[in-house]
């Protein structure tokens, strides 16, 4: 817990929250107002779903970018400080900067979806949604995020920490961007081998296409679906922190 | 005299390359020990295995009484360090990186003060790291190894990047920690002329190998002068000389010996003629500390 607390400590001046903030509230402006759009173009048809569904296919885009940004900052400091020794020699384990480091960014990244789901519930509000807020579809919408975002986080923290160079790191996040974008085009196969795809696939809402309009309809994740994504992340989490904690200094 | 380090027979080696072979290193409480060695001799790799930082492939260290990589929380818990650049967190202010450490050593509030009050940073500990000169970052690195006033202090080239004035500061600094906080300091350099007027003890390390360990005393006792005769016939003046009770070494185109009165070189020099040997050159040659640490360390190589 000590070790959690120093690292947002060492996060002082860097300003991460109000980053943050300010990039997620760009995405969320961004499907807000594609949202707005439908609504004056179909009144009474567009709801919770609609808003789900686009925060999801935008997060694919935002969330790696973010996640790559967050993980970077949180990671780097310690190549550009040259701190390692220091805080070896200060007895910490490795293991456990890593772990706290983890911890952190997966905070920011729940701060995050904690924001959409909030600006989701003031968005639905002004727009007086007939539906009743769907809370159980908001905190599914939320975990699925969250378990994509421990995937990715484990994977961008690796990187950001086993090369000194942030350019990898960050450039990672960019391809991430990219695939999570794209990954709706590519066969399903295909698109089960990229993580940043799972930012829309473990969402509870779907879409399909039927003439000139679009159709979202609730569906249910299956649980070992999740329990593969949340195996595979545990997994790079645990590798990446050996690998790390074995490098020279 | 109570051991704060000693290490047996500490090896680290790369591939087929041993970086430190089997190095046997004694530092004794209240030391201020040299640890002394050309560029790429092993300083760092030896201190960095005191530190955990690095894993030997061979040996072990004992430090303050106890085996290092068995009680290495213990251990690192009384040891302050410093290795190679100053670490910090270059966007935290002077203070901010002191409380970082505190954090980690969980110390006192005061303690903060009085480091950074010895290393004189006290005025400029609200600026942040990165606007630091590379003198402050290296008091701030000082101030935070000694936070926790350990009972070690590693220091690894502690005056490197600084000024002359600085230099002065920071040995005056280590000189006073023995006696007026109770550490015992381990400190490497590549610059004789430092650890000569810092340590009581030196350790000579190159390539790996620890070539020589002492007090100061007696490295400085090497520098002994020495009396160099050039003979018509050395090999004939050696055995006459022998047969006399003299002990010389014929050392290239001269006898040496070494701790001749001055009687005795008149009497050397009388005995010679009087056999008919003539005598071409009579000299004394008193080695410098820097002339030792070549032949040692091997001349070929550059000091800095």
């Amino acid at each position: 817990m000590s070790v959690i607390s120093l690292e947002f400590f060492k996060l002082r001046h860097k300003r991460l929250f109000l980053m943050v903030t300010l990039l997620i509230s760009v995405e969320i402006a961004w499907a807000f107002i594609s949202v707005g759009m439908s609504i004056s173009r179909n009144p009474g048809m567009v709801g919770w779903k609609d808003i789900i569904m686009t925060l999801a296919s935008m997060n694919s885009l935002f969330l790696p970018i973010i996640a790559a940004v967050v993980v970077s900052r949180i990671c780097d400091m310690e190549h550009k400080g040259n701190t390692w020794k220091l805080l070896l020699s200060a007895c910490v384990k490795r293991s456990h900067i890593y772990a706290a480091k983890y911890i952190c960014a997966c905070l920011l990244l729940f701060y995050a979806g904690i924001l959409q789901v909030l600006a989701s519930v003031l968005f639905g509000a002004a727009n007086a949604f007939e539906q009743p807020l769907p809370f159980s579809l908001l905190m599914r919408f939320l975990g699925g995020t969250m378990v994509t975002n421990i995937v990715v986080i484990s994977l961008q923290q690796w990187v950001s920490l086993a090369v000194k160079n942030q350019s990898f790191a960050l450039c990672l996040g960019m391809i991430g961007a990219f695939i999570g974008m794209t990954a709706d085009l590519f066969p399903s196969v295909v698109r089960s081998l990229f993580v940043w795809s799972y930012y829309t696939g473990l969402c509870p809402v779907t879409y399909s296409y039927t003439g000139h309009s679009t159709v979202f309809a609730i569906r249910t994740i299956e649980t070992s679906v999740t329990a593969v994504i949340v195996f595979i992340g545990a997994l790079v989490y645990v590798v990446g922190s050996i690998r790390v904690s074995r490098q020279e200094i | 005299m109570h051991r704060i380090v000693s290490t047996h027979s500490l090896s680290k080696r790369y591939g087929n390359v041993y970086a430190v072979n089997e190095v046997n290193l004694t530092v004794y409480e209240g030391d201020v020990y040299g640890f002394l060695g050309p560029n790429g001799a092993g300083k760092s790799t030896t201190l960095k295995m005191l530190l955990g930082l690095v894993q030997p492939t061979g040996g072990k260290a004992i430090i303050l009484g106890k085996e290092f990589y068995k009680n290495r929380r213990v251990i690192l818990g009384q040891t302050g360090a410093l290795i190679e650049s100053p670490s910090y967190y270059g966007h935290l202010t002077g203070i901010e990186n002191m409380r970082v450490m505190q954090r980690l050593r969980n110390v006192a509030d005061k303690n903060i003060g009085e480091a950074l009050k010895i290393v004189r940073l006290e005025d400029q500990k609200d600026k942040k790291v990165a606007q630091y000169s590379l003198g402050m970052k290296q008091r701030l690195g000082i101030a935070m190894a000694l936070l926790a006033f350990p009972k070690l202090l590693i220091l690894d080239e502690p005056t490197n990047g600084l000024d002359p004035s600085g230099i002065g500061e920071i040995r005056e600094l280590i000189k006073a920690l023995p006696h007026k906080y109770g550490i015992t300091v381990l400190l490497s350099s590549h610059l004789l002329s430092e650890i000569e007027q810092i340590a009581t003890s030196v350790g000579i390390i190159n390539d790996g190998k620890l070539l020589f360990q002492g007090s100061m005393e007696q490295l400085q006792s090497k520098s002994q002068p020495h009396i160099f005769i050039k003979t018509q016939d050395n090999k004939v003046a050696e055995r006459l000389l022998i047969g006399r009770g003299f002990s010389p070494v014929i050392n290239g185109k001269y006898l040496t010996f070494q701790g001749l009165q001055d009687v005795e070189v008149a009497q050397t020099n009388r005995m010679l003629v009087n056999a008919g040997i003539d005598v071409i050159r009579l000299e004394k040659r008193k080695k410098n500390l820097e002339s030792i640490f070549l032949e040692l360390t091997g001349r070929e190589r550059s000091l800095s």
